[in-house]
């Protein structure tokens, strides 16, 4: 090694000590990107924690309950608007190819505000008070959410393939946008459906 | 008018004006005025949240805060529940609960917002001074380094000695 090489292998190495000394001011200055994908987990729970044993052969003023749970992977904390919502068979869902929430009106909404990378979580308990059967068509008048009553006024017609009157429970997740200041819906739902054969004429 | 004639009007004026308070307080709130509230609140807590998001990014730990705000959340959820199903005191009593709350939380992270910026300004100076300190430091040492390391070549290749080498071709 001659005496030029010495100097140029000196140099290097001073430039990477200068670079590591410039690091830590570098990364409170500079905000790098996290390069991951960008979505929020939303789901429900049966009462037992796991995604099994959900209410399905529902009685009359009979309690459940499930979870409900979100996890934020928006790289921010986030405002979360949760509606519950209650339909027969035909009543729409949210289109999800579209990004379009159903149409069908809101009964209980839960608000949460979730870090990035945190989770929330809390129970959905439920109870079918009033409801009646005549023939081959059922009629679900009032329902209690968190011991708040609703009054849904939903009929439903005997389903032949499945043998049941049958109704879902679905909730939307919505997102509060702060530039447009108001909640924009996420394009994430989830629901259980319940058979309403059992103690409910 | 004599002073008795007016203290008369006096009293029943009042009597009045508090009958009428009364009878606006007993008699519930209207549609409109739980429609305001709403808005009111919706409003409170928003900026609320906005600010607490400002605060987090200028370093605060805001988990006070966002419990604060799941509580003005869940006001806020009772009030608009309330407010469908036709029950506008109760719409008007969450609204207001969820309002105070978001003021309360706004205040907070407003001023959380100003320590950390402090904090962090102090912070990104300290580290500024220590990296500017550090590449002096290494300027300085690799040129010593440098000088040191081309006397010492020079000497060694100095007092090496020259050989002969042999060429018996």
């Amino acid at each position: 090694m001659n005496l030029n090489e010495y100097r140029m292998a000196f140099a290097a190495v001073s430039l990477i000590l200068i670079l590591l000394a410039t690091v830590p001011t570098l990364n409170l200055v500079l905000s790098f990107p996290s390069g991951s994908a960008q979505f929020s987990e939303f789901w429900v729970l049966g009462p037992n924690h796991v995604m099994a044993d959900y209410p399905f052969n529902v009685q009359l003023n009979k309690p459940y309950q499930v979870f409900v749970g979100v996890r934020n992977r928006m790289d921010s904390t986030l405002h979360y608007l949760i509606y519950v919502k209650f339909r027969n068979q035909t009543q729409p869902l949210p289109d999800p190819l579209n990004s379009v929430p159903s149409s069908l009106p809101p009964l209980y909404e839960y608000h949460a505000y979730v870090k990035d990378e945190g989770t929330w979580e809390t129970p959905l308990a439920f109870s079918i008070l009033s409801a009646s059967r005549t023939g081959t068509s059922a009629s679900v008048s009032d329902i209690s959410i968190n011991d708040v009553v609703f009054s849904v006024n939903s009929s439903t017609i005997w389903d032949t393939e499945r043998n049941g009157f049958r109704y879902e429970i679905f909730l939307e997740l919505w997102l509060y946008n702060a530039t447009l200041m108001s909640f924009q819906y996420h394009n994430r739902f989830v629901g259980f459906w319940l058979n309403m054969t059992s103690g409910s004429a | 008018m004599s002073v008795p004639k007016v203290s008369c009007i006096l009293l029943i004026f009042v009597f009045a004006a508090s009958s009428l308070f009364l009878v606006a307080a007993v008699s519930g709130f209207s549609e409109s005025e739980a429609t305001l509230a709403s808005n009111d609140a919706d409003g409170t807590v928003a900026s609320a949240y906005t600010a607490t998001l400002k605060a987090e990014k200028a370093g605060a730990n805001v988990s006070d805060l966002l419990t604060r705000l799941d509580e003005a959340g869940e006001f806020l959820a009772q009030a608009n529940m309330a407010y469908r199903s036709g029950d506008f005191d109760g719409a008007i009593r969450a609204a207001n609960l969820a309002r105070s709350i978001g003021e309360e939380v706004q205040n907070a992270a407003d001023s959380l917002e100003v320590l950390a910026r402090g904090e962090s300004q102090q912070r990104l100076l300290f580290t500024l001074l220590g990296s500017i300190a550090s590449v002096v430091l290494i300027v300085l040492g690799s040129f010593w380094g440098w000088r040191v390391f081309k006397r010492r070549y020079h000497e060694r290749v100095l007092k090496m000695k020259p050989e002969v080498a042999s060429n018996e071709s």
